[in-house]
Parts: C-alpha cells; sequence; structure tokens
C-alpha cells in the first residue's frame, strides 16, 4: 500500500511541472503567507483569494468587486516564474513593479483576448508588446507557465510562456508613478460592476464572468 | 391671525431657510496659517447602500450604435446574466443612516506642502519642486497617519484658544463629500471635479468643487481620516476601537472613475506619496470649544 502512495505521489509530481533551479517559492502551496489584499485599489478591496488543492485561486466578492493579491516584498530586477489555469471571459493579470493601489506594469491573461501583452495599470507602456504567438504554445483549460525576466531602471522586460520567448523588450523611458525602480508582484482579478447605477454602467459582464476563476501556482522568483 | 401676519411669518421662514441654505455655502474660516475652511450644517446620510451593477456591456453601451454593433466585446450566455442579476440581488446592501448632530468646519482643500511647511519647517512630500511645479500648492503627502497627529497637535498649540483641529472621522468627511447627494456620484461629474488618471499630485483647486464649494475630495491624493480601518467594503455604523490601518478616502491622482467616489471606503499605508489629509476644525468661543470635541 505505502509503495502505491509513493508512487502516486510520484505520478502527482511529475504533473505538476517544477519550479526551475535557483528560484525561490513566493507561495508554499499552503497559505497565503507573504502575500496580502490591497487595500487602495481601485479593483476592489474585499476579492476572494482562497487556496484550493495546492493553489490560489481567485475571484470576486462580493458580486462585482474584484481586487489584487500582492507580494509583502518588493522587487526590483528579477525573473518570475509561475504557472496559470484561467476561466475565458475573465480578465486578470500579473502585475509588475506594482504600488500599493495598483499601478504597474502588466502581462494581460484574458481569454478570449490579449494574454501575454504587455500593457500598463494606471500608467502608460512606451514600448507595449504582443503575445503574437501565444497560440502556437497554448494549452487551452489546462496550466500555462509564464516565465518573466524584469531589469533596469528603465525596464528591460522578456516573457516565455511555456518556455517559449514571446517578446523582449526594452523601454524608452521610466514610465512607473515617481520613477519607481522596484515594487511588487501582484495578481488581479477585474472588477465589473460599480456600487450604484447612479455612478454608470460599470464594465461588461465579459470582463469577469459570473463565478469565473483564475488560479496560480509553483509562484518563485529569482532576484537578478 | 390676519392674512398679512401669516405672509410675513412664512416670508420670514423663507429667508430663514435660505439663509441657512446660503450659510452652507458661504461660512468660511481662514486660521493663521492660511488654511481656509467651509462651515457643514448637521444633518443624515445613508452610507454603504451597495446596488451592484449587471449589464451586458456596461459603460460601453453608451458608445454602441446600430453600425458599430456589439464592438467586439463578447456576449455570454443569458444564464450568465440571469446569474448577474441574482448575485447582484444576494449582495445588494440596504447601507445605514448616519446623523451628523453638530456643525464643524472642514478644509476647503486638501492640507499643501508650503502650510505643512509652515507648521512642521519641513517637507516629506515626493513631488516638491523639480519633480513638479508650483509644489507649494500641491497637496503634502508621503505622510503617515502618526505624522499628521504631530501636525495636528503643533497647529493646535500654535492656534491655541482660537480653535481646536482633528482629523475629521469618516462620517464627517463622507458627509462633507457627498454636499447632500444621496445616491453615488456620476462618472461624469467624477470626472469633472476629481484629479484621477494623472502621473503625479496637482495643485490643489484646480477641478470643480462639490455642492457644498469643497475641493478635491475625490481624487489627487488619498484623505486620511481619524477612524481604524475594518477590512470590508464599507465602514459599519460604529467603526473599530481597534485595527491595523486606518481608512483613506478619496482616490489618488492616478484612481479611476471606479473609486474616486466618495462611498470608496479604502485602508492604509497607501503608496506613501499618494496620501494626504485635509483637517476638521471646531471654532473656540469664549474659551470653551464651539462643538464639543471627540
Amino acid at each position: 500500500m505505502r509503495y502505491v502512495l509513493i508512487l502516486l505521489v510520484s505520478i502527482g509530481n511529475l504533473c505538476h511541472a517544477q519550479i526551475p533551479d535557483g528560484f525561490t517559492p513566493l507561495f508554499n502551496g499552503k497559505n497565503l503567507k507573504g502575500w496580502h489584499v490591497s487595500r487602495s485599489t481601485h479593483q476592489g478591496t474585499t476579492p476572494n483569494f482562497h487556496l484550493e488543492e495546492g493553489a490560489i485561486v481567485a475571484s470576486q466578492q462580493p458580486y462585482g468587486q474584484g481586487g489584487l493579491l500582492m507580494t509583502d516584498q518588493t522587487f526590483r530586477d528579477f525573473e518570475l516564474y509561475l504557472e496559470i489555469k484561467i476561466d475565458s471571459f475573465a480578465n486578470g493579470g500579473i502585475f509588475l513593479r506594482s504600488n500599493e493601489g495598483g499601478s504597474a506594469y502588466q502581462v494581460e491573461l484574458v481569454l478570449p483576448g490579449g494574454t501575454g501583452d504587455l500593457v500598463g495599470e494606471r500608467i502608460p507602456v512606451s514600448v507595449p508588446a504582443e503575445a503574437k504567438d501565444r497560440e502556437k504554445v497554448w494549452k487551452a483549460g489546462d496550466w500555462n507557465s509564464f516565465r518573466i525576466r524584469m531589469t533596469g531602471e528603465i525596464p528591460h522586460i522578456t516573457l516565455w510562456i511555456n518556455g517559449v520567448e514571446m517578446w523582449d523588450v526594452i523601454q524608452t523611458k521610466n514610465d512607473f508613478i515617481a520613477g519607481a525602480t522596484e515594487g511588487m508582484i501582484a495578481l488581479q482579478c477585474h472588477w465589473t460592476a460599480v456600487y450604484s447605477p447612479a455612478a454608470s454602467k460599470g464594465m461588461p459582464l465579459s470582463s469577469w464572468r459570473p463565478g469565473a476563476t483564475h488560479r496560480y501556482r509553483n509562484i518563485a522568483i529569482k532576484k537578478l | 391671525m390676519s392674512t398679512i401676519n401669516k405672509i410675513t411669518i412664512a416670508f420670514a421662514l423663507i429667508m430663514l431657510i435660505a439663509n441657512r441654505l446660503s450659510a452652507q455655502e458661504k461660512k468660511t474660516y481662514v486660521n493663521s496659517i492660511g488654511i481656509e475652511f467651509i462651515e457643514i450644517q448637521p444633518g443624515s446620510m445613508v452610507v454603504g447602500k451597495f446596488q451592484p451593477t449587471t449589464t451586458k456591456f456596461g459603460f460601453i453601451e453608451q458608445y454602441m450604435t446600430k453600425e458599430s454593433g456589439d464592438m467586439g466585446i463578447p456576449v455570454l450566455p443569458d444564464s450568465d446574466y440571469a446569474l448577474s442579476e441574482e448575485l447582484s440581488k444576494r449582495d445588494a446592501l440596504p447601507g445605514f443612516t448616519v446623523t451628523i448632530s453638530k456643525s464643524y468646519y472642514i478644509g476647503t482643500f486638501e492640507v499643501t506642502q508650503a502650510q505643512w511647511k509652515k507648521v512642521m519647517g519641513t517637507n516629506p512630500s515626493f513631488f516638491q519642486e523639480g519633480k513638479v511645479s508650483n509644489a507649494d500648492q500641491h497637496p503634502i503627502e508621503s505622510v503617515t497617519w502618526n505624522d499628521v497627529q504631530a501636525f495636528i497637535k503643533k497647529l493646535n498649540k500654535l492656534e491655541k484658544g482660537k480653535a481646536i483641529y482633528r482629523l475629521p472621522t469618516e462620517f464627517e468627511w463622507e458627509y462633507a463629500a457627498r454636499a447632500g447627494a444621496t445616491d453615488d456620484i456620476s462618472w461624469s461629474e467624477i470626472n469633472a471635479s476629481a484629479q484621477i488618471a494623472k502621473l503625479t499630485t496637482q495643485p490643489i483647486g484646480q477641478k470643480k468643487p462639490n455642492a457644498w464649494g469643497l475641493y478635491d475630495m475625490l481624487g489627487n491624493v488619498w484623505e486620511w481620516v481619524d477612524d481604524y480601518y475594518n477590512e470590508k467594503i464599507f465602514a459599519d455604523p460604529v467603526p473599530p476601537k481597534k485595527g491595523k490601518e486606518h481608512v483613506l478616502k478619496g482616490a489618488p491622482f492616478y484612481g479611476d472613475v471606479k473609486n474616486a467616489t466618495y462611498m470608496t471606503h479604502a485602508g492604509g499605508p497607501g503608496s506613501k506619496y499618494d496620501v494626504g489629509f485635509r483637517l476638521l476644525m471646531e471654532l473656540v468661543e469664549s474659551g470653551k470649544p464651539k462643538a464639543e470635541s471627540r
């Protein structure tokens, strides 16, 4: 019986892609130690980031309110590795060098749409980037790995999806508020509803389909 | 009672009400540092009423024409829209009534770098001269809640016998920011009155004031208030006695129409350069505060 169990665990580990050599885990797979929810982002301040089967699951809470889960630490020059499984019609993203209010560079996570594109959140991006070849390597409805390298005061950023380089861009200036050269890694769950119809009609429902989730696992970093 | 007397009494009543209304707009006070205040009259408001919106295409609907069609916005199965209605009803909150029983004075503007320098002799702001122009008229930022308490302590010494200063409570702040509005503020009104979608702080008083003459209640810098943060979407009727952080109101200069509303109930620490404050003042008359200090 014990051998069967060991065998099963081994198979399980083989199915889970592993953190690359030289990387330090940012997520322990057991709780959200080392992470916090932003209390000052417009996405929402009460999102439901919780754990299921060793992965972080992002969903709205209450209805229509998203949010950001951020690392407690800030990072300047780094390589980030993580695995992602996303529902369609749910707009999230990996925020890079984010401030507490969620102003950051963002690698988009949205299907259908520009998953893997480099966009700005509350700041412009001097040199945006598109992951044009993403579909060639994408595993639909499954886990996909992202590796992001970011260095320099004027950022130089490279993205690999499932080990294949999607783009490599050098910005023409530092776009960050206050010329920031470091910030937090954050995971985004998009908002859809405003507090009252008196404000506006909010976002299209397809920005985060009711009940949709994004999942993240094997999150690790290498400081450069 | 004669008809003439009745008309006279009615006229007097109308004048009384009109005076009260104009007092709401006009009764101001400038202290020795040059900080201007507006008197806020008592009243009530509903806080934390949550009526989450449910539409197919959201704000983009207003740009849709017959020619443009759905503009590439994905259409979900009908069951998703039905579910959104259900979840919206499930999570809606009726809010609660808050009564402000005493008048108070609140800063017409956020406290500026020049005013902070006058009182403290220092300037912790990130966006100083060189990074922005006319920095003296930009709001003070990069101040913690405790830094603000030190400022208030010093200002209270300087103004002893004339006025007592403190941070507004969240409800005093929101009541002044709403300026009589019962529902949420519209996005067009936010764009007219709030410094948002910017990359630096902005000089105070550049946008449209609210109905009671207060500037930059929304946008420019987050504003510290007196209360501890409850880690919830909206305030509780009674704020917590303890907490890790204090409440932030008003949204920052890089904020969005989504959160630049007086309903937003955020929490510290913020991002340093996006956090400032405005003051509440109680006038002292014949040695005693006019309104009771908390």
